[in-house]
């Protein structure tokens, strides 16, 4: 039995009178990909800035390998292991694809002001170490051709794939991906699917995604749980999870209405 | 190897300048050498701010205050007790200030400190807001400096100011200066601090997302702006030799802010370009402040009229290169052998 990465007890988040997530509890296991899912509105984004430290739940704790990060910084977060993408690709524009990457090996930056400033042999050392090892990642996603060009030059199947490889460089046990496959077409999120697998599988790494595209969450999860006014109603395997009644009712409404 | 020869090429160059220097100061007028002196304070004053501003990427406007702070606490320290006792006429300063006197280089630089821990006090408020309301935040720093200043008679000598400060700036500690300024901002924007700096500019919530303590590095480059223009105000003020509350108005950081824009935000060799436009434009400008006549029709000089045209240059400026002159690329020696090359071939 492979150890519990992330769980999540009673969860709840209230933005003055309106509850977004309500009781909301997951224990996610280490190298499986765990996908949420819900309507429009039913608190995934929440659930997910609370788990990485962006808000700071009403109710609730958070573990990350049995440790409480429940109200964290989030740049704290990020150096116990977990690194997140966003729902609309959020690269630093001006920046070069190479650059983005490096910007998540900040956190463990080897060298400080001091040596920047004197341009001491350590500023030199680590930062030609961080170059290197912000090509070989970018090698090892079949990026390397792009790491030049400015961010805001690629295309939008590329651009999610950088934001993928940027969050990697943060060296991450969990990885969580707000809506991967938003805005792709069926070709990108079929790529986007194997990138996703084989990512995972050569980093070594736990997968928690929220998405909206059911053939893309289906084909890709081992576990679902299903959210819908910030409660969740189920949590199954992708073929409990179709057949569902009350996540059919959630997602096309009652029958009997 | 590369990397050497730049490092030689960048060493050569400062030595060439300040072989200017040094021949400028013998062989210039007086008039062209303080022009000079302006032009390199206002270059580190203007480093400094395209740092926070351009790189960092936060729209603030307080470097007036800073440049007040840096110059009052450098007149306090360089002027000698007789003189402020005989300036001190309203209320007689605080023993502890009026005693103490020191010579110009640690006078300086204790100015650029004090800037530098206030800047760092200030950071902790005035970074929890973002975007228009940091601008308007740090623009109401730069008015309560004045206001202080004002008030704090047994200080700063009120609303009256110091008088004849010795004129030790000369072009040697702006030169000195500039280029030392020049240099750590450089090294700073190219390293792992700027990068993020550079992050945050272009979105914050994703470089916290990255494991980058946003606070922290905004801090970093506030500091370091807070410690020049500290630093350049006193050299200011050694230069004017006066100075008082109304001296570091709004329009100390408005002209900055001009260069920065013009120069490209985020760029520092755009800096140093618009450094030279606007301080040298400023100077030949002086012709449309004074009285003229045209085709017999007679205008008084009006003042303030530089000003003028230096607004419609900024919307010029904004209208036909949103970017200013260098957007965000830099000045590399690469470049420019590419160039001789390109041309040779």
């Amino acid at each position: 039995m492979s150890e519990v990465i992330l769980k999540c007890d009673r969860l709840t988040m209230r933005f003055g009178g309106l509850t977004a997530v309500r009781d909301f509890s997951i224990e996610i296991k280490e190298h499986m990909i765990f996908g949420l899912i819900g309507p429009n509105g039913a608190g995934k984004t929440t659930a997910f800035n609370m788990i990485t430290g962006n808000l700071k739940p009403t109710e609730g704790r958070i573990y990350f390998y049995g440790q409480d990060i429940t109200g964290l910084k989030p740049y704290k977060i990020v150096s116990l292991g977990m690194a997140r993408t966003f729902q609309n690709i959020r690269l630093f524009s001006n920046l070069s694809v190479l650059e983005n990457v490096l910007t998540g090996f900040h956190h463990k930056l080897k060298y400080n002001l001091i040596d920047a400033i004197l341009r001491t042999p350590r500023f030199y050392k680590y930062e030609s170490q961080m170059k290197e090892e912000g090509m070989a990642l970018l090698e090892s996603v079949r990026l390397a051709d792009k790491a030049n060009f400015r961010a805001s030059e690629l295309p939008y199947g590329e651009r999610r794939k950088v934001e993928i490889a940027r969050a990697l460089a943060t060296g991450p046990k969990l990885l969580l991906l707000d809506e991967p496959a938003a805005g792709m077409n069926p070709q990108e999120t079929l790529d986007l699917m194997y990138f996703i697998q084989e990512v995972k599988d050569k980093f070594n790494l736990t997968v928690f995604l929220i998405e909206h595209d059911m053939k893309f969450v289906m084909n890709l999860c081992e576990t679902i749980a299903v959210l819908d006014h910030g409660v969740k109603i189920a949590e199954g395997k992708p073929e409990e999870i179709r057949t569902n009644p009350e996540v059919i009712k959630a997602y096309l409404g009652d029958i009997n209405a | 190897m590369k990397i050497d020869r730049n490092n030689i090429l960048t060493a050569l160059s400062i030595l060439a300048f300040f072989l200017f220097v040094w021949w400028g100061n013998h062989h210039l007028t007086a008039y062209a050498v303080r022009i000079w002196e302006d032009t390199l304070i206002f270059l580190m004053l203007a480093a400094g701010y395209n740092l926070i501003n351009g790189v960092a990427g936060q729209f603030s406007l307080e470097p007036n205050g800073f440049v007040a702070i840096g110059a009052y606490v450098t007149a306090i320290l360089i002027l000698t007790p007789a003189q402020k006792e005989s300036m001190f006429i309203i209320e007689p300063m605080v023993p502890w200030l009026a005693h103490l006197h020191m010579s110009f280089l640690p006078a300086l630089i204790i100015g650029g400190i004090v800037t530098a821990i206030v800047g760092f006090i200030l950071g902790f408020p005035v970074f929890r807001v973002r975007g228009d309301y940091l601008a308007i935040v740090t623009l109401g720093f730069g008015l309560t400096i004045r206001v202080v200043s004002n008030n704090t008679i047994t200080i700063t000598n009120g609303a009256l100011g110091l008088k004849g400060l010795p004129t030790y700036t000369n072009i040697w500690w702006c030169a000195v200066w500039a280029v030392l300024a020049m240099i750590v901002i450089m090294r700073i924007v190219d390293s792992a601090f700027g990068r993020a700096m550079k992050a945050i500019r272009d979105d914050e919530d994703a470089a916290i997302a990255m494991g980058i303590n946003t606070l922290w590095m905004k801090q970093i480059a506030f500091v370091t702006a807070a410690f020049f223009e500290g630093v350049g105000g006193g050299l200011l003020a050694s230069l004017i030799t006066i100075i008082s509350p109304t001296v570091f108005t709004f329009f100390l950081t408005f002209e900055l802010l001009i260069i920065i824009v013009v120069g490209g935000l985020g760029s520092m060799t755009g800096t140093v370009i618009a450094t030279v436009l606007v301080v040298w434009g400023s100077e030949l400008l002086r012709v449309v402040e004074q009285p003229m006549n045209i085709f017999g029709l007679h205008i008084p000089g009006i003042p303030g009229m530089r000003m003028v045209v230096f607004s419609i240059l900024l919307i010029v400026v904004m209208i036909f290169a949103r970017e200013g002159i260098m957007g965000q690329r830099e000045f590399s020696w690469d470049w420019l052998l590419n160039k001789i090359k390109g041309k040779r071939a």
